[in-house]
């Protein structure tokens, strides 16, 4: 079921009501509830991959049993999670990259293999990931014994299922058996339902608007050259639809939980206003970026930079090993992450290598720590802006035809007549966007004061104050928030799945 | 102010909006259905693409005309159903393309009741593989899929897009308002005031129209070919006769396609009526072609004295007058002319090519 759909809204506001009884007369059925709720939300979609979550689910429960058994008992944990890794991974490989690896063997060693025509699970790539963190923190004895229901719900909790944030079983797991009076469930509700018709806004409203200018150009540019301003404005508004689908997509997962008094980790907090592309990874998906960070990067960084000190390689050059080498790999891999194809492995190469140049300036400036001027705050953000731009006509593009064809647009070489017109209205749409983006409090920042998602991590970009903007509870707002989310429930027959689904 | 009370302010706003909006299409839409001059909305333009699918599920009709704008425009139901004793349905939109019309095709196919449906060829002659779709949205997603079939829980999206959605709420409203405007025993053809269908082509429009379709061809690409293959193939095992038909476009527009590109238009019917044989040498589902893109008296009509042009509205929409006497050509009805359909006529082929003379005719008589 889509977060931005018709039958989404009875089922919530249903789900609501019977869950706010459940709390106040039968408080153990919550869960149980809250599961089958998970589950109905999953099935919508198609009933037979229930069975893969569920499986999923039991096997990677077992193994982290198993996990935890063996810690107790001082036993070795590699087998259970080699074991575990190889399921998840494999189960991952066979759904999601079976066809890339064939289609990639077939074209290096010439040969005929028949390219398996597998249906992609929905967010496969999300539960995948959650429960390795779960096994590799089983392993290290940083997992409590779950029943199978909390353990379950864990997995399959519908707000953050299909599409993240991803998060920790130790952040979620407590949240299910926290109680909460009438006046913070109050509060939930409230905030959840603002927050949620943020996200429904953002979505019906902007980004879906934005969709079609740029898949014109896209779709143009698959099949041949496109003009210069198509080229920058299909570029321009994919990048600011991406934005707001996703800022829209993690509005509505965070709403939908608070409303049902749990709170998801905070994973989009105006990337735009990055001013270096490290910045814009601490900003953008933080909760995938963390979980990369947290199980790959640094013990791979930790046991290179051991390497590195061993064999003397001095600064640079220990940098390139033991920095810019890890870098480049994980970003592959978060690029990966994202598609079954080349051209989301080359866009995570970009990044890499955008932030191992970050990286490599910052070493080389380590003396400077005053705060840059706000000229200087700005042209950085411009540039963090314009790399992303270009990164994302990889991302978006798909072929290497296509990606030429946008950049030689971009640079003006294509002669090639324009599909969208740079009129008047297409600039008023990108300042519009521009404001949005760099002008306006983000919704994290609007509803703050309600604590609407958990504390970022204390190495997090935090979520500014914005004072007297800050969302408080008036009839007023009331009214006005009603009426944005009669806007947003109009336009949803323009219905598009959150791009991020996909993945 | 406590959260309790803003939820219930904001749960009053939206519920009461929610209700408001819904009662409002479902009493409009009602009302639209019933009306003696409803069908005759289905001439008009705006959200159509939103409300038609659903439309065409609850008006059960057993006639369907499907295509562009001159479809849209030219055929009213009221005129059809009371000529032909049918219950036909509008199916046409605005800037169609190739890929929408297809889908168009098999829903209408789809829909147990239909018999007969009247596609325009030229329709097939929008969109491209690389922009499938007008504006490159797809409206239709949510009650057709991209092969055609209908989408899993149509009845659930068709029900929320019809009396929930924005496009619907438009339509509704402007139905509504029309509608209301006619006074009684009024039907849109007293009205060419409030629907365009019925008004005419002048002089001083002739030559804007002109101006703005100075650089319009026709040509068929291999996708937009496929996608009429596609649409053959929808009825070919059903109880269905599909009518394609070159629309009746005003000849001073078709001598613009000539000077632009004469081999593209005569390939793109000649294209069409290669497919449309093949397609009758296998399927029980039989398609007939009709051209009435050729020099007649419809076609080079001529101002009257008031310098208004009786059967057109622009250089290429015709007025329902003309789509319903074209309605009887197709369904043999008419006695006018027998050996209208291309697909048994066996000198088809130079039938086709003849329309250059034609051509030169019309530019002799304009000299």
């Amino acid at each position: 079921m889509l977060f931005n759909s018709y039958p989404y809204i009875p089922f919530i506001v249903l789900s609501v009501l019977f869950y706010v009884v459940l709390e106040k007369k039968f408080p153990a059925a919550r869960r149980p509830f809250l599961l089958l709720l998970s589950y109905f939300f999953y099935a919508w979609w198609r009933t037979d991959f229930l069975v893969l979550l569920v499986g999923s689910t039991a096997v990677n429960y077992l193994i982290g049993s198993a996990l935890t058994a063996r810690r107790e008992q001082q036993r070795s944990t590699r087998a259970p999670l080699v074991l575990g890794l190889t399921f998840n991974l494999g189960l991952l490989c066979f759904f999601k990259y079976a066809a890339m690896l064939v289609g990639t063997f077939d074209l290096l060693a010439g040969s005929h293999l028949p390219i398996p025509a597998i249906f992609l699970p929905l967010a496969i790539s999300f539960f995948t990931f959650e429960q390795i963190s779960y096994l590799a923190d089983a392993a290290s004895g940083m997992a409590p014994r779950y029943t199978p229901l909390d353990y379950a719900l864990f997995v399959a909790y519908f707000p953050h299922l299909i599409a993240g944030p991803i998060i920790r079983h130790n952040d979620l797991i407590p949240q299910f058996h926290a109680e909460r009076d009438n006046e913070a469930r109050a509060s939930d509700i409230a905030t959840g339902s603002t927050l949620f018709t943020i996200g429904l806004a953002k979505k019906t409203l902007i980004a879906d608007n934005l969709a079609p200018y740029s898949d014109i150009v896209f779709s143009a540019a698959a099949h041949g050259a496109v003009g210069t301003s198509d080229a920058w404005l299909g570029a321009l508004f994919f990048v600011f639809q991406v934005y707001f689908d996703f800022s829209a997509y993690s509005d509505m997962a965070l709403g939908s939980s608070l409303l049902f008094g749990i709170r998801l980790p905070l994973n989009f907090n105006s990337p735009y206003k990055a001013a270096s592309i490290v910045e814009f990874w601490r900003r953008w998906h933080v909760t995938l970026q963390k979980f990369i960070f947290d199980y790959l990067y640094t013990p791979m960084a930790i046991m290179l930079a051991r390497k590195s000190i061993a064999l003397d390689l001095g600064r640079w050059s220990g940098f390139l090993f033991s920095g810019a080498l890890p870098l480049l790999f994980v970003f592959m891999l978060i690029g990966l992450w994202h598609g079954a194809g080349w051209n989301f492995a080359v866009f995570g190469l970009m990044h890499g290598f955008y932030i191992t140049i970050n990286e490599a300036w910052r070493l080389w400036r380590k003396k400077k720590k005053s705060a840059p001027s706000p000229i200087t705050h700005a042209a950085a953000v411009a540039l963090t802006f314009f790399a992303v731009v270009i990164s994302d006509v990889v991302f978006r593009a798909g072929t290497l035809p296509a990606v030429l064809s946008i950049y030689t647009g971009m640079l003006g070489l294509n002669h090639a007549a324009n599909l969208i017109t740079f009129s008047y209205l297409a600039v008023a749409a990108l300042v519009t966007l521009a404001l949005l983006t760099w002008a306006a409090p983000n919704s994290m920042e609007i509803t703050w004061r309600m604590r609407p998602a958990l504390e970022p991590a204390a190495n997090a970009i935090p979520v500014r104050d914005i004072g007297r903007c800050a969302w408080v509870p008036s009839r007023q707002s009331a009214v006005l928030f009603g009426l944005v989310c009669i806007a947003a429930l109009l336009a949803l027959s323009n219905l598009s799945p959150f791009i991020y689904f996909q993945f | 102010m406590g959260a309790k009370t803003y939820l219930i302010w904001f749960l009053a706003t939206v519920t009461g909006a929610v209700i408001a909006i819904a009662g409002f299409n479902a009493w409009a839409d009602r009302y639209i259905l019933t009306h003696p001059a409803g069908p005759s909305f289905q001439t008009v333009s705006g959200f159509e693409r939103v409300l038609k699918p659903a439309w065409l599920d609850s008006i059960k009709p057993d006639a369907v005309f499907i295509g562009t704008s001159d479809i849209r425009q030219g055929f009213d139901p009221v005129l059809i159903n009371r000529t032909y004793n049918v219950h036909a349905f509008n199916y046409g939109f605005s800037s169609v393309t190739a890929y929408e019309t297809r889908r168009m095709v098999q829903d209408a196919a789809a829909q147990p009741q239909v018999r007969n449906i009247f596609v325009s060829a030229n329709s097939f002659a929008g969109g491209s593989i690389a922009q499938p779709t007008t504006g490159g949205f797809d409206e239709l997603r949510l009650s057709v899929t991209p092969d055609g079939t209908p989408t899993p829980r149509r009845p659930l999206w068709l029900f929320t897009t019809r009396y929930l959605s924005g496009g619907a709420t438009g339509m509704h409203a402007t139905g509504l308002y029309m509608l209301a405007r006619l006074k009684r025993n009024e039907t849109a053809k007293d009205r060419p005031d409030i629907f365009s269908a019925y008004s005419h082509m002048t002089k001083a429009s002739f030559a804007r129209d002109m101006e703005r379709r100075a650089g319009r061809s026709y040509s068929l690409s291999d996708w937009q070919r496929e996608q009429l293959r596609g649409a053959l193939d929808a009825v070919c095992s059903k109880p269905i006769h599909l009518y394609l038909f070159f629309p009746p476009e005003h000849f001073a527009v078709v001598d613009r396609y000539f000077a632009n590109d004469a081999e593209g238009l005569i390939n793109f019917k000649l294209a069409v009526l290669a497919d449309v044989r093949a397609h009758n040498q296998t399927c029980r589902g039989k398609a007939s072609l009709f051209d009435f893109m050729t020099l007649d008296n419809i076609t080079g009509e001529k101002p009257d004295s008031s310098g208004v042009y009786p059967d057109y509205i622009d250089l290429v929409h015709f007025t329902p007058r003309i789509g319903t006497v074209l309605t009887g050509i197709m369904l043999g009805t008419s006695g006018l002319a027998s050996d209208a359909d291309l697909t048994g006529d066996p000198f088809a082929e130079s039938r086709i090519g003849q329309m250059i003379q034609e051509d030169k005719v019309w530019r002799s008589e304009k000299r």
